[in-house]
């Protein structure tokens, strides 16, 4: 007999807390904006992440003074660990739909978990900003008009390596080249591109061998030797985060950068602080957000000081694209005068946004912003307790991205 | 007859959860079926063959890739999927399987260990047709199956269905034997039981269960990822049937219940699930051998023991053996 | 493909090898002795980098420091193993495998949460000295010259533990351990003392390939997840409880892996489990194990 009054006791609890609950919601309804934060807080993309999450407050501590989303809607903010990985990022993106009630989610690190998460973001019907993760199959093929990219994509990297690449190597008679790429969706469509444009433009080159260690790895003793082995005239990689830190400073140790030319390779700012001391000064790198790139935009030099004020360091390319992302969203808002996920996704279409990097465009085919990548020679600077680019050159989006025409092949294979 | 009322009551129960919770619980709700099919799978191997699988995952994710592929490279129905699933799981349980039952203790756990490894590691880097470690994506269901509640009673249907087809095999004298060998192996061969070829059977009927609940999870997470088939992934059943209680049949279900119930609610507002998760199987080894079924059962052994006795002791299959005595 | 070059591959083949080595050689003398399959000792051994890299933060990131607190890494770890050991292991003695097996998988969860909670999530880096920092030149292919200290300390681990099982007392008693407890125990050796030291030393070992582990990249989480299992298939080629096993074990691992990364690369993981998953089936008791108890 008691255990059966606990049990109706139980039952009635749980439902008064239901209703409870339901009732408290609706009462609230519409006034905060519930924002999801999606990256790799631990495993391989922590490296950067740290950074997006830290901008991302900060963004939201600015737009929160002012009262929030159209001075009335304070921001309240989700953050997950993907762990790196796809299904982890699934989990916790429907995670942050279902229970947190979120109407976007900035995110995510790896591209694959942004591949991963799109389908559920347009299922659901809720924004989805990439601000780290670039692989242009994000916004290529299989196309949602939940999804914009606020990060120079795949090709449009590739297409800047390319511009730098093919012109070192007629000037030193380069013939022969090696890839090493991280074994993901990134990974695979950064080298994909790099090598396809490679052989438009200059195509003497041949690619020799192509190494795909896994994301993640630690150890790449052996691909070092591997490809020393294939004595390459160049290197070109696709390694990211603690992968190309890892990466570097094994390679670093066999004295491979002295032998082997490594250009237009991801170097991001968080590259530049963390190997500030073992980092080979010359190398030719690749990055899609420094700041010293645009200290003289007032939006960019505000942000530095009052990220450094906060955090007490310099901000990395994907702190910078994080912020740039949550300012997207809030243009986005402004512009609709609503924070109705709907209207701000359509408002955000072919939408001019003032960034960080200046003023910049969403694609209308693909939502991708035209921004820039940055190609520079590793240096030290005596403004910097760390190298920064010089020489840097700017390839701008609109010179870089993907034609329309083949965007609207690619979408019309894949319907067949 | 007490046990058919119980049954009916949680039915009941289970069928009408969903129209009283919100969405995201009807998520957690399909996550306990899947993971509970799989776990009961796997206790055909632990509870009724007396061996510890540690790489079950493997034959879940060959169901859950089978699925995925044809879904998404063939476009094929789902109910043929599922099918498929199963009898791809269960080949595959067959070839590796037929080493695995050479072996016992501590040789079968290592050895299903580096098959479970092996399968996931030819899953993570054959990129071109598995997607290596970027998974399957757009692995959508018929649109009847689109909403949760819709896959919430799809999968329930397919869950019971399998419980009840793993119930009847263990109350069969197939099951009996597979009890027998797990008490007395030198026994059961003396009485003519070829004992490799009854194991190889359970084995490759596991799998093919196991193989089911992974065809369940691609569509209903719209995506898989090699990680499905890891050591840690194998993990889980293993956790979920300690905890529920690996001698009894509904140990694994229970243990999936409380597991995945848990977890939704501990990751709701701490990142450390696993250090949760890692305290509560230490206490339950160190100090509640036989689950929280186990426990139950001797609770109502001990209760009843004390009150007149009404009706004799109902057996329950399976009795605790020597494990952890 | 010239000589010189296979040289290289086959030298970080080694490397490897050697780590796996460092790792394995405590998880065979522990199942060995105790029969307990220690799912946690590269979880541990992950403790012993990052206790590495506290002592040389502590003492002022210099190059005899780094020397100095690998040493106390592996001294802290043998501390912490001696606690896992009286408060949990020796409690799980009698019970069956998979109790045991689920108690240090629990622990690794435990411990590896214990360790994002101590460090948190960011990398750690070791800067090595300049002695080690470059390459080196063996008739003139490269080496990392770090890993010259690295299979210096796994040769030096392999001829201390030789030694200690072969000359002394206690190892004699160990190795009769792993032949037959009840008769160890039938001679009046407490059997639990044996087992406690026996688990120490191999958390020291582990400690110590930690902390030598640490300055190779960077430390990080989960890097316990990706080894642990190679540290099991080492263990397996070689046989449980032999130490030339475990050394041969490693240095195949190690070395299948360089080579197919040179010829196969995607096949790299695939081929060391199933040289492992061969092994188990022709001789489950590994290359150089003797058939034991089951």
């Amino acid at each position: 007999m008691k255990i059966k009054k606990f049990k109706v006791l139980v039952i009635i609890f749980s439902v008064a807390l239901l209703a409870g609950s339901a009732s408290l919601q609706s009462a609230l309804a519409a006034e905060p904006y519930h924002l999801g934060v999606a990256l790799a807080i631990t495993g391989t993309g922590a490296l950067y992440c740290k950074d997006g999450v830290d901008a991302i407050s900060l963004a939201v501590e600015e737009i929160n003074a002012q009262g929030g989303f159209l001075g009335k809607h304070p921001i309240k903010l989700f953050t997950r660990d993907t762990h790196t990985k796809p299904d982890v990022a699934v989990r916790e993106a429907k995670d942050l739909i279902l229970r947190d009630k979120v109407r976007a989610i900035l995110g995510t690190y790896s591209s694959a978990c942004a591949v991963a998460i799109k389908p559920i973001a347009r299922e659901y019907k809720v924004l989805h900003i990439a601000a780290i993760s670039n692989s242009e199959n994000i916004t290529k093929i299989n196309y949602s008009p939940y999804t914009y990219q606020v990060v120079p994509n795949s090709y449009m990297q590739a297409k800047a390596v390319v511009l730098g690449v093919a012109e070192l190597a007629k000037r030193k008679g380069w013939k022969e080249y090696v890839t090493i790429a991280s074994d993901y969706e990134w990974g695979r469509s950064t080298q994909q591109n790099t090598v396809s444009l490679l052989k438009q433009m200059a195509p003497e080159l041949k690619l020799k061998k192509e190494f795909w260690p896994r994301l993640g790895e630690t150890q790449f003793t052996s691909y070092i030797t591997a490809i020393m082995a294939q004595k390459p005239d160049f290197v070109v990689g696709s390694v990211a985060a603690k992968d190309n830190v890892a990466w570097m400073q094994q390679a670093k140790a066999y004295g491979f950068f002295e032998k082997i030319p490594y250009p237009g390779s991801l170097i991001s700012v968080s590259e530049l602080i963390v190997q500030a001391k073992t980092l080979t000064r010359g190398l030719v790198g690749l990055c899609r957000a420094p700041f010293f790139a645009h200290m003289d935009n007032p939006m960019m030099a505000n942000f530095v000081k009052e990220f450094r004020a906060k955090y007490g360091r310099y901000p990395s390319d994907w702190a910078v694209m994080e912020y740039d992302a949550v300012y997207a969203l809030k243009q986005g808002i402004d512009k609709a005068g609503s924070i109705d996920t709907e209207k701000v996704k359509d408002a955000m279409k072919s939408m001019t946004i003032e960034t960080t990097r200046g003023k910049l465009v969403f694609r209308a085919i693909d939502n991708q912003l035209s921004c820039s990548s940055y190609l520079g020679v590793v240096a030290d600077d005596p403004n910097y307790a760390f190298p920064i680019y010089h020489d840097l050159v700017e390839i701008k989006g609109p010179d870089s991205w993907r034609p329309e025409a083949e965007i609207v092949d690619a979408r019309l294979k894949e319907k067949k | 007859m007490k046990r058919m009322w119980w049954l009916a009551l949680v039915f009941i129960v289970v069928l009408i959860l969903p129209l009283i919770t919100g969405e995201f619980w009807v998520h957690v709700l399909v996550e306990i079926l899947i993971l509970g099919l799989f776990a009961a799978s796997f206790n055909m191997i632990f509870g009724y063959m007396g061996q510890l699988s540690f790489g079950h995952a493997a034959y879940y994710g060959v169901g859950a890739y089978a699925t995925g592929l044809l879904m998404v490279k063939g476009s094929v129905p789902l109910p043929i999927c599922l099918l498929a699933s199963m009898i791809v799981a269960g080949l595959c349980a067959l070839i590796l399987g037929y080493f695995c039952v050479r072996l016992t203790g501590i040789y079968f756990a290592i050895l299903t260990l580096a098959f479970g490894q092996l399968i996931y590691y030819i899953i993570f880097q054959w990129y071109s047709f598995t997607g290596g470690d970027d998974g399957l994506q757009g692995i959508i269901p018929p649109d009847v199956l689109l909403s949760a509640n819709a896959y919430y009673y799809f999968t329930l249907i397919i869950v019971v269905a399998a419980l009840i087809a793993i119930w009847r095999i263990s109350e069969s004298p197939f099951g009996y034997t597979m009890r027998a060998i797990r008490e007395n192996t030198e026994r059961t061969r003396f009485i003519g039981i070829n004992i490799r070829r009854y194991m190889l059977i359970n084995f490759v009927i596991a799998g093919i269960f196991a193989g089911l609940a992974g065809a369940l999870w691609g569509p209903f997470n719209r995506s898989i990822a090699p990680d499905l088939c890891t050591w840690h992934q194998s993990g889980i059943p293993v956790f979920m049937t300690v905890i529920g209680g690996p001698f009894n049949f509904f140990g694994p279900m229970v243990g999936s219940v409380i597991y995945t119930f848990l977890m939704a609610f501990v990751t709701g507002f701490t990142e450390y699930w696993p250090l949760t998760i890692g305290l509560i199987i230490t206490c339950v080894v160190l100090f509640m051998p036989g689950g929280v079924l186990g426990l139950c059962e001797k609770k109502i052994r001990v209760f009843r023991s004390r009150a007149p006795q009404l009706d004799p002791i109902e057996t329950t299959e399976g009795k605790s053996s020597g494990y952890g005595g | 493909m010239d000589v010189s070059l296979l040289i290289a591959q086959f030298m970080s083949g080694l490397s490897r090898g050697m780590m796996l080595f460092l790792i394995a050689s405590g998880l065979s003398l522990i199942f060995g002795v105790m029969n307990i399959l220690n799912f946690a000792h590269a979880t541990l051994w992950l403790v012993g980098a990052y206790c590495c890299y506290t002592f040389w933060y502590v003492l002022q990131e210099s190059a005899l420091g780094l020397w100095v607190s690998i040493g106390l890494a592996a001294i802290a770890l043998a501390v912490i193993g001696w606690i896992i050991e009286v408060i949990l292991i020796r409690r799980v003695y009698d019970r069956d495998l998979p109790e045991q097996l689920l108690l240090t998988y629990a622990m690794v969860l435990i411990v590896g949460d214990l360790i994002k909670l101590t460090w948190g999530v960011e990398d750690r880096i070791i800067v090595r000295p300049n002695l080690v920092s470059g390459p080196i030149f063996l008739f003139d292919i490269p080496l990392d010259s770090y890993f010259i200290v690295v299979i210096l300390v796994g040769i030096s681990v392999a001829i201390g533990l030789w030694l200690f099982l072969q000359k002394t007392r206690y190892g004699h008693i160990v190795r009769a351990a792993v032949f037959s407890r009840e008769m160890v125990s039938a001679l009046g050796i407490p059997i639990p003392r044996i087992y406690t030291g026996v688990f120490v030393l191999g958390i020291f070992i582990a400690g110590l390939a930690g902390a030598v582990q640490a300055p190779v990249g960077s430390i990080t989480l989960g890097m316990d997840m990706a080894i642990i299992i190679q540290a099991f298939c080492v263990v397996v080629i070689g046989g449980f409880g032999s130490l030339l096993g475990t050394l041969v074990g490693s240095i195949i691992v190690g070395e299948v892996y360089a080579f197919s990364i040179l010829f196969w690369p995607q096949g790299a993981l695939v081929l060391i489990f199933i040289v492992t998953a061969v092994i188990l089936i022709v001789r489950p008791w590994g290359l150089f194990g003797t058939p034991m108890r089951v």
